[in-house]
């Protein structure tokens, strides 16, 4: 029998944007250690819990689509349900690290390999979106949108049209944007404002430089996989997943 | 409040680490709030991965926090980069709880673990806006209180503080704090509290220079001990759950400033141990469960603690670790039941190179318990041993660093040989780490000069042409830190001014050698017309008057004396768990040495000798 996995989505919250990824992971391998979920661990010099997060969330921002997948021991995994483990799990967690949802994964690929895009919402000052608004609708209608992008190994400048998605305005005013995020292709969120600011830049002080758009405006909303027919988005709750139980907070 | 959305935007996204400036961790307390009876500032004179490793700071909290009339929060030195954005934006140092500034709070108080803190502490009061001077503050300032080692000889810091508590903290501070509430409850101005808590037995008012005499926790399971950590989301440098099997250690090694100033030995009983390593683990979630003291080996029943620690948390993938080792057999049996799949590194502190010279610092080792314990260590799997040695010790000659080298040559060879036998010669590694001496207060070589910067310097250049061997590495602490840490140890009140100056000019971190800057001390002292050699290369007569002399920490002055005796004679001195009473006059009244059930004698552990 092969072991249970069981899929969390939490957020981050405000009070912990400024905690690392390490940082996030190690305190949720403590979260499960306190809330005595039989989790199951590698061998080796250094048994680590299976753990593996989707992705990583850049420092200062904050989240409420932060995905896991949890391998439980095999001993114990027939008689926990996921609406244990979310009971169990909840109260635990420290603050700033809600536990939104918890599913029972069957299988398939890793988490990481099968996130493909990753929306944000980005607050941006009033006085700021009109001329935002213009740089999107130019965006939106090229179809190449050369920009300066950071890497691991620096700064390069590459194509960023394809790895956009979509780009909206929500009814309070803020950004809404699905970015390419995973192994295959990635864009940050930080980069890509930049570039909307340089574009409406042109000469003037940037409003919307890094100076002021920082990190701390920017909250990812959702991950994403694609459907393989249509490409259409799904839900990591929702694919090959069962016995779904949300916070309904 | 400090302005967080100015924090948020601004200023964190822009500094290294911002986690540590954040707080909202697991199990913090709620902070401040107006109405609290008393409220403290915990200030760490480093930054937070290093003040929420120590325990003490730990209890203190735990203390405060758990009385819901006080409140506590804490602070941190921010490293340069975050310094520089708050003097820019004018963001004054704040307690991470609720981010209320330094100065709202009524007391602060700072934790003195290492000499070379002190420039912090000038710079964090600075950053508070609160003045250096203790005789410059008035009725809306906090009052600046400092605990820690270090206040076994608090002069060089002495203008900075209101007071100073020595010895254990658990009782001082709920006297502090209740006499600070019953103060501010009448009215009472800063400067009456002030006296009210210079009253207090073990506090120390540099003002008026009082004869203060050590605060002794009898017995420690009548002390309060945490039973949540807050849980950092940052790595700390320790973090796991450390759990203070007992305080104190009768070894007696007469450099060991620790040895001499947390005695007696005082155990927790094994009852208390368990009950506490239940309540930690499950609220913490920690990886490692830690048995922390100066010695923990010497724990009475510590084969038996450790069993049952390791049956129990085991199976919750929770590791149980001694940070500290004994020159042993019984130490490498103890390391291999709680290490079973960790055999990277083990580390000994020998301390010196011959038999003569670990007879005049009383480090009961000998060569054969290195030798034995290394062949334990080796065959039961670690392929790399490092070794702690120290140079510059009193009566020294180059007949002892040479044994250094010896000995360690001799571990490398040793361990070639076991390594050998399975065909991995070459895995064997001994890395050897070389302290230069520093005289501490209250010990028995408090009177002797410490080595001049050249002498060091001289003696480590020749010991690391001794080293020289594939396998072999070795690394020395830096001569003018050791230097620094001497002149503030065995200083007074002259060196004030020098500290002053020096936070002007820039020292920060002087722990931290990417941060230290001899250069600036230096000038420091040579603005203000001194020399550090007055201090730290001062030799000090048995019937001199010292800079420490008014601060009782319970070892007494025959005590030391005698032992400075013997050490030129080149005599030991037996622990007293063994050997009967040593008479070092710590013992009065209920302070006594307290083991955690029937002692169960030298030779069953295989330890022993002196």
């Amino acid at each position: 029998m092969s072991a249970a996995v069981v899929r969390v989505r939490l957020g981050k919250g405000d009070e912990i944007r400024f905690v690392s990824h390490l940082g996030f992971m190690r305190a949720f391998e403590r979260t499960v250690r306190r809330a005595r979920i039989p989790v199951a661990y590698s061998g080796g010099y250094h048994p680590h819990p299976k753990i593996s997060f989707a992705t990583a969330l850049g420092v200062g921002m904050t989240s409420e689509a932060e995905y896991l997948d949890m391998e439980l021991a095999p001993a114990d995994s027939c008689d926990l349900s996921t609406q244990d483990v979310f009971e169990r799990l909840q109260p635990t967690a420290p603050p700033g690290m809600p536990v939104i949802a918890v599913c029972a994964a069957e299988g398939g690929p890793a988490l990481a390999s099968r996130v493909e895009w990753a929306s944000y919402r980005v607050d941006v000052h009033a006085d700021a979106r009109p001329e935002l608004e213009d740089a999107v609708l130019e965006f939106l209608s090229s179809d190449s949108a050369i920009a300066k992008v950071n890497t691991k190994s620096g700064q390069r400048r590459t194509d960023i049209r394809p790895m956009v998605r979509e780009i909206r305005w929500s009814g309070s005013g803020a950004l809404e944007c699905t970015l390419a995020c995973g192994g295959r292709a990635h864009l940050r969120p930080q980069d890509f404002i930049a570039h909307l600011d340089s574009m409406r830049g042109r000469g003037d002080a940037p409003m919307l430089g890094h100076e002021s758009i920082g990190p701390s405006r920017i909250h990812r909303t959702g991950l994403y996989f694609t459907d393989r027919e249509g490409g259409d988005l799904l839900s990591p709750m929702n694919v090959e997943c069962k016995d779904l139980v949300m916070a309904w907070s | 409040m400090v302005n967080k959305e100015l924090l948020a935007t601004e200023i964190l996204p822009k500094v290294s680490q911002p986690a540590r400036y954040t707080g909202h961790e697991l199990n913090a307390g709620a902070g401040y709030r107006a109405g609290a009876e008393a409220a403290l500032l915990l200030a760490f004179p480093d930054v937070y991965e290093v003040g929420m490793s120590y325990i003490g700071f730990k209890i203190l909290y735990d203390i405060v926090n758990s009385n819901p009339v006080w409140a506590v929060e804490r602070a941190f030195a921010p490293w340069p980069d975050m310094e520089a954005q708050m003097r820019l934006h004018g963001i004054p140092l704040y307690g991470l709880e609720t981010y209320t500034p330094a100065r709202s709070f009524d007391l602060i108080g700072f934790t003195l673990q290492y000499e070379l803190t002190y420039s912090n502490v000038l710079c964090m009061l600075e950053l508070a806006g609160i003045p250096a001077r203790a005789d410059r503050r008035g009725q809306g300032d906090p009052i600046v209180i400092a605990g820690g080692p270090c206040a076994s000889n608090p002069e060089p810091i002495a203008p900075f503080l209101d007071l100073v508590v020595v010895g254990d903290g658990e009782e001082a501070i709920v006297e502090i704090m209740s006499e600070t509430a019953r103060g501010k409850r009448e009215g009472a101005s800063r400067e009456a509290i002030l006296a009210r808590l210079a009253k207090i037995a073990g506090v120390y008012w540099p003002r008026a220079q009082n004869h203060v005499t050590r605060r002794i926790v009898a017995d420690l399971d009548s002390a309060q001990y945490p039973r949540k950590f807050v849980v950092p989301f940052l790595e700390a440098v320790h973090d796991r759950v450390a759990l203070e099997v007992m305080r104190g250690c009768s070894r007696g090694c007469r450099f060991c400033q620790a040895g001499m100033v947390y005695r007696p030995v005082r155990e927790r009983s094994m009852n208390d141990l368990c009950e506490l390593a239940e309540a930690l683990v499950s609220s913490s979630g920690y990886e490692e469960l830690s048995l922390l003291s100066l010695s923990s080996a010497d724990y009475t029943r510590i084969k038996e603690l450790i069993s049952r620690l390791a049956a129990e948390y085991g199976p919750q993938g929770v590791a149980v670790s001694l940070p500290s080792l004994r020159v042993d057999s019984f130490s490498i049996a103890l390391s291999r039941d709680v290490e079973k799949s960790r055999r990277t590194g083990l580390t000994f502190a020998p301390e010196a190179g011959t038999q003569r010279m670990r007879d005049i610092i009383n480090k009961g080792v000998t060569e054969d318990d290195l030798i034995s314990a290394a062949t334990d260590a080796f065959e039961s799997g670690w392929d790399q041993i490092k070794l702690y040695f120290m140079i510059g010790l009193p009566y020294e000659t180059f007949e002892d660093i040479d044994g250094i080298a010896a000995l360690s040559r001799r571990v490398l060879q040793l361990g070639r040989q076991v390594a050998g036998a399975r065909g991995k010669a070459g895995r064997a590694r001994v890395n050897v780490s070389v302290s230069s001496f520093v005289p501490k207060p209250h010990t028995p070589f408090q009177w002797f000069a410490q080595n001049t910067r050249e002498q060091l310097e001289q003696k480590q250049s020749f010991l690391k042409e001794r080293m020289r061997a594939r396998g072999l590495s070795v690394s020395f602490h830096d001569v003018w830190a050791s230097h620094l840490e001497a002149a503030f140890a065995r200083g007074d009140r002259h060196l004030a001014p020098v500290i002053e100056r020096a936070v002007a000019l820039g020292c920060r971190f002087d722990g931290w050698s990417d941060q230290f800057r001899p250069d600036l001390w230096q000038r420091a002292f040579t603005d203000m017309g001194l020399d550090s050699s007055m201090w730290a290369n001062a030799e000090y007569g048995f019937d001199d008057s010292l800079p420490w002399d008014h601060i009782d920490m319970g070892v007494s002055r025959e005590f030391l004396v005698r032992e400075a005796r013997r050490a030129e004679s080149g005599l030991t001195t037996p622990d007293c768990r063994e050997a009967g009473c040593s008479g070092c006059g710590v013992c009065r009244g209920d302070v006594r040495v307290r083991l955690a059930g029937a002692f169960a004698g030298s030779s069953s552990q295989g330890g022993g000798q002196a």
